[in-house]
């Protein structure tokens, strides 16, 4: 028997949903800023660690040369050009899930997407933003549509305990708003900042929404 | 003498470093290169006291003004007169001795004149108040002038800097690469290492070449009708196309991307070079040429249009199609890296290694380009990148870009350095600059992506937000480090002792 963390059951090698919302959740931190660098360490350390043996050995205790002939460096070649290239697809097809607008698209899901009620619409201008609205209920996905009245600017919305949900980058004279659809999970206090350098009150250029809980 | 030699030779302290040595009769694919070189060091040193007054300024609390302005001109300087003049002057030297051409005339004196009174034109507008960050933010230069925060002078002088260098990096040089490979008469005394276009080590040079020139092209139209438009000559409703936000941008981060992946073209192509000439047993050649060259090829492919990653965030005005073709071009980049990876580890492996001070270095430098470029891979991941564009992480990525690379030329001038000066260095001290520069290189890149995973924001000035100050020590405290190993790496140079011409000449061919 296989027993979830949250004490859900399920018998073995049945799919059970209760593991795939596992995965996802483990997925979910993983496609943060903290994820990105541990995902960044993965690739690295194997290259550093193989990097340090071979050149110490082939420079310190075995400097000879190997009696390998080139062509029998290929098998190994492919395999290693292999293994790079599933690692760097399987991380990008996880990463799907996690694109703004891909989320919000339907066809993604066998569920029909949930609709989006509400909208938050905004100005930035040298250093601050007009916004429609700065109430938001958790739990509903919002749409936010962005633009830019003079130059470039950023809307980046932080989490109250400091991690940065996602940001959007507005030039002004665009035909379309920059917009992002985002579902807030934890009632709070969200702080907003400007992410593309504006000036010399950039650092000054901030706002706070509020996510209320879903009626 | 030649010009140029007379301004090294006649340089205090940091002519010292880097002396043009008459008597070994290369003096023509030694002098502009060396001129070159000298420049890029003093550059390096305006850029490390800026780089440590960026934590410095948040430490002290020195105020938001000297922040923006240590930012710009840090940036600017760290990556155009530093990084790219050093690629520029040891490359030159390089493929002067490669395809033994004289690096003399119109064109290095242009390159190197237009990138130094360029970034010196350039300095000069941000200490009049322009401070509009490495990347320009168009149209925040006219903005911040509409709004009186800096003057409509301080616009048109910083833009005419900027212009200058760009037109080094994007006309000058590579016309100048072009020149030597294709025309001019080759002459056998100035052969150091005779190569040709099919090896891997004069391959990167050409394709990096040939990227700055094609890609930098829409960038020198739309700065040219610009600067016009800004001196009147133009009127502005002529160059009202070139001064859309979105043209300039896209225009400035095809270029600005592009020269990134051509220095790294170009880096990896020079260690192709210099990887064989300390294997053990005497090879001297890659495991394989064709393997190395395909990896320079794949990286050229997919590096062009990856660029679209800057711009994920500004769907949908970038649609989604090209934020995915941005996305999976810049992963394809690291199938060109994995390729080099294997080239370089199984020649090592198949050969064995004199484990050189210059070489270490070179390799080094190399593990920690390895190391951004993973970053810059997971940064354009699509759902990677709206979490962590603007923040430290990107700049932490520039960054080591840059220095990563600066870090392989440096190992590779160790290579060079007594065919040019005619002296030697100290083995002892470059193994201290090795330890350092590894210590400070990989722990402030490190810290700074680890910052943005944070959440830390780049280019602002008020640190004494959230956590972010703990991060800003731990700046301090890499950079110090990494400034140490510079420190070391020039002392090397001016305390450098003189051998014989002969000998230089020997060990160069060696």
């Amino acid at each position: 028997m296989r027993v979830a963390r949250d004490g859900r059951t399920g018998r073995p090698g049945e799919p059970i949903e209760i593991y795939k919302e596992e995965a996802i959740a483990m997925l979910d931190s993983v496609f943060t800023g903290w994820g990105a660098f541990w995902a960044v360490i993965a690739m690295f350390a194997p290259f550093a660690l193989m990097g340090i043996y071979i050149v110490r050995r082939k420079s310190v205790s075995d400097t000879g040369p190997s009696p390998l002939q080139p062509s029998e460096f290929i098998p190994l070649e492919g395999v290693w050009l292999t293994f790079a290239f599933i690692f760097f697809v399987i991380i990008n097809l996880a990463g799907l899930k996690f694109i703004p607008w891909a989320a919000a698209a339907p066809s993604l899901t066998a569920e029909p997407a949930e609709p989006i009620t509400q909208a938050v619409d905004f100005t930035a201008k040298s250093w601050a933003y007009d916004l429609s609205s700065r109430q938001i209920e958790a739990g509903k996905p919002v749409r936010f549509s962005g633009r830019s009245s003079d130059t470039q600017h950023g809307f980046a919305v932080y989490h109250p305990d400091g991690r940065m949900l996602f940001t959007m980058l507005m030039m002004p004279n665009t035909t379309k708003a920059t917009s992002v659809v985002y579902t807030f999970k934890d009632p709070g206090t969200y702080k907003v900042r400007c992410l593309e350098y504006c000036g010399i009150a950039h650092h000054a250029m901030q706002d706070e929404l509020t996510v209320v809980k879903s009626n | 003498m030649s010009f140029a030699t007379s301004v090294v030779n006649n340089t205090p302290i940091f002519g010292r470093m880097i002396y043009v040595d008459k008597s070994t009769g290369l003096e023509e694919i030694n002098a502009w290169p060396a001129l070159m070189i000298m420049s890029s060091f003093i550059w390096l040193v305006v850029a490390g006291i800026l780089g440590l007054a960026l934590p410095a300024t948040q430490i002290f609390q020195a105020g938001e003004d000297h922040y923006y302005t240590a930012m710009t001109l840090h940036a600017a300087a760290l990556v155009f007169p530093f990084s790219v003049q050093l690629m520029m002057g040891v490359g030159l030297h390089r493929s002067g001795g490669c395809v033994g051409k004289a690096i003399t005339g119109f064109w290095p004196a242009m390159t190197w004149l237009t990138m130094n009174l360029g970034s010196a034109i350039l300095t000069v507008a941000v200490l009049m108040g322009l401070k509009v960050s490495l990347m320009v933010m168009f149209p925040l230069p006219l903005v911040g002038a509409q709004m009186g925060v800096w003057s409509m002078e301080s616009v048109i002088v910083g833009f005419t800097g900027i212009y200058l260098v760009l037109a080094s990096m994007i006309l000058f040089y590579p016309i100048l690469i072009f020149k030597m490979m294709f025309w001019g008469r080759k002459r056998p005394e100035l052969i150091l290492s005779e190569r040709s276009l099919n090896d891997p080590g004069m391959l990167g040079m050409i394709l990096s070449a040939m990227v700055l020139f094609l890609t930098g092209l829409p960038l020198v139209v739309v700065g040219t009708t610009l600067l016009l438009a800004l001196y009147k000559i133009l009127p502005m409703s002529m160059a009202a196309w070139a001064a859309d936000p979105v043209v300039f941008q896209y225009s400035f981060f095809f270029f600005a991307h592009n020269l990134m992946e051509a220095m790294a073209i170009m880096v990896a192509s020079a260690i192709y070079a210099t990887l064989p000439l300390y294997l053990a047993d005497g090879s001297r050649k890659l495991i394989s040429d064709k393997m190395a060259n395909l990896a320079l090829w794949i990286l050229l492919v997919t590096s062009i249009t990856s660029g679209l990653h800057h711009f994920i965030t500004f769907y949908p005005n970038q649609p989604a199609a090209l934020s995915y073709w941005g996305s999976v071009m810049s992963w394809s980049t690291g199938i060109g890296v994995a390729l080099s990876i294997f080239t370089i580890f199984a020649t090592i492996w198949k050969h064995g290694l004199k484990p050189e001070v210059g070489l270490i270095a070179v390799l080094i430098g190399w593990g920690i380009y390895i190391f951004d470029g993973a970053s810059a891979m997971v940064t354009s991941s699509i759902a990677w990148a709206y979490q962590l564009h603007g923040t430290m992480w990107q700049s932490g990525h520039t960054m080591t870009v840059v220095l990563s690379m600066a870090l392989m030329w440096m190992g590779i001038l160790y290579h060079h350095y007594p065919v040019i000066t005619g002296r030697k260095l100290d083995p002892a001290l470059g193994r201290l600059y090795v330890w350092l520069m590894s210590i400070g290189g990989i722990g402030v890149a490190m810290v700074m992506l680890m910052a943005g995973a944070d959440g830390m924001p780049r280019r602002i000035a008020n640190w004494h937000q959230e956590n972010w100050m703990f991060w800003g020590n731990l700046f301090m405290f890499f950079g110090l480090i990494l400034g140490a190993a510079f420190l070391v790496y020039l002392y090397n140079l001016m305390k450098s002792s003189e051998i014989t011409a002969t000998v230089g000449r020997q060990l160069a061919r060696a």
